[in-house]
């Protein structure tokens, strides 16, 4: 058995770290919630802007038909323009200890890129543990984004957004895709590949609804802009090139798109620290308890220990 | 009293504005528009400039730069005018530290771009234009009364 001075030493250390892991804990719950308000506010956005574009191009999601008002952006590549090449953008964080969060997305983006036969992908990484992940199994990493800060702005993602859509449109690859982590509840996250370009009406819908808790059919529209069957009839007045509208509109939405999951990869990252902070630190009051009834029990055998001595020395003398 | 229509400034950032008014003045890449109730589903673009909402003959202004107007008339008959833009802000919010501040940068961005070659053109351009609006909004409105 260890000397009680020792496990003294060692109920101090777990005492130190259950601080630390304490306020990870907090500072990242207060996190997590900007995060959340974040992409509630930015939903709004996104949903009038798709209204817009489906407003100006009713068949936007289909494929280019003789007169539509189309852009490469919107639809997909023909059969003489493949290039059987995909780009993954794959969302982790810059820090670890939040759990499985970096590794569950990870594990998901490799599932992309095992059926490698059959397409090539090049991927752009957001976050330190993505792109060391992916650099390790020699994957080819076309930039890496390290400098997001906590709360991102619009502004910020300017740079990976525009990157993305000029390789897209220089026709260098077939579909973009996104690996992030899907921000389902403070409890759950789930990893999740979606396909940002060309923009299909579908996936962006989903994302667009993201928090409408549970998810439900009902729940898609329940949120404070109801969408008039009415006005999508309407014939509009447009003012401007039409042409350059969608093009504009189109990368806004890309970009917004981008924005979002990087929002909601961010509520994840902190939502998952949390919890893993949460762990430790209940870990380590329970190892506090037991490190205390050994250090009690130390010091009892001690004490027993003692006076069994002094009993026998004063039977030896007398 | 006249009808009134519901005017929405979203931003990705916020939601900034949701009220009904009396009307909107909005400056598009074709000129300023004004927009009352009843007016025909309408698309267009956002120039950088003012937002002018009327409501009870006060005026509640915003800076804006750039962005989406969308006019439609939703199910109840309301004329519903959503505004999308890059970056919009009441008038009231820009104090003067702030100006002041976007003044500055609007400066050291000049420098930069004097120094150094290989600045980033289009980005540089989005912030130039940004801080420069919300000076000149600031200005115009700083004399002029409106309603907070």
């Amino acid at each position: 058995m260890p000397g009680t001075k020792e496990i003294k030493r060692r109920i101090k250390s777990v005492k130190n770290t259950k601080k630390i892991t304490k306020a990870m804990e907090l500072v990242a719950a207060s996190k997590m919630k900007r995060a959340v308000n974040a992409t509630l506010r930015s939903r709004l956005y996104a949903e009038y802007s798709w209204d817009i574009l489906t407003s100006i191009a009713k068949n936007v999601d289909l494929p280019a038909q003789a007169g539509a008002i189309t852009h490469p952006l919107l639809c997909e590549r023909n059969e003489k323009e493949r290039k059987d090449k995909v780009l993954l953008l794959l969302i982790t964080s810059n820090r670890g200890l939040c759990g499985a969060y970096n590794s569950q997305v990870i594990k998901k983006s490799l599932a992309l890129l095992s059926p490698k036969k059959v397409f090539g992908v090049d991927i752009i990484t957001i976050g330190k543990k993505g792109d060391v992940a992916m650099r390790r199994i020699g994957e080819k990493v076309l930039a890496s984004f390290f400098e997001l800060s906590d709360n991102v702005t619009l502004r910020e993602i300017s740079p990976i957004s525009d990157m993305i859509i000029n390789e897209y449109n220089s026709g260098n690859y077939d579909k973009v895709f996104v690996a992030y982590t899907d921000f389902v509840s403070a409890l759950t996250q789930r990893p999740n590949i979606k396909q940002v370009l060309p923009i299909s009406k579908t996936e962006l819908k989903e994302l667009i609804s993201f928090p409408d808790k549970g998810r439900t059919e009902e729940g898609l529209h329940s949120d404070s802009t109801p969408i008039s069957p009415l006005s999508r009839g309407t014939d509009y007045l447009f003012e401007g090139d039409k042409n350059k509208f969608i093009k504009t509109l189109a990368e806004k939405l890309t970009k917004m798109q981008i924005y979002q999951m990087i929002l909601e990869s961010n509520a994840s990252e902190q939502s998952s620290r949390m919890l893993a902070m949460k762990n430790a630190s209940d870990a380590s009051s329970e190892m506090m308890d037991d490190l205390t009834l050994v250090f009690n029990k130390a010091r009892q055998s001690n004490i027993t220990r003692e006076i069994s001595e002094i009993s026998a020395g004063m039977a030896s003398v007398s | 009293m006249s009808k009134q229509l519901k005017l929405r400034i979203v931003t990705p950032e916020s939601l900034v504005l949701d009220e009904l008014v009396d009307q909107v003045s909005i400056p598009t890449i074709l000129g300023e528009i004004t927009i009352l109730s009843d007016h025909i589903p309408l698309i267009t673009e956002v120039a950088s400039g003012d937002i002018v909402a009327v409501e009870k003959g006060e005026d509640i202004p915003f800076a804006v730069v750039g962005g989406f107007l969308e006019v439609k008339k939703n199910e109840e008959g309301i004329t519903e005018v959503a505004i999308l833009a890059d970056f919009a802000e009441h008038v009231s919010n820009l104090s003067e530290e702030k100006i002041k501040e976007a003044k500055e940068k609007a400066e050291e961005m000049r420098q930069q771009m004097i120094n150094n070659q290989s600045v980033d053109f289009e980005h540089f351009k989005a912030e130039l234009e940004r801080s420069l609006t919300r000076v000149k909004i600031a200005d115009k409105w700083r004399v002029r009364k409106y309603r907070k």
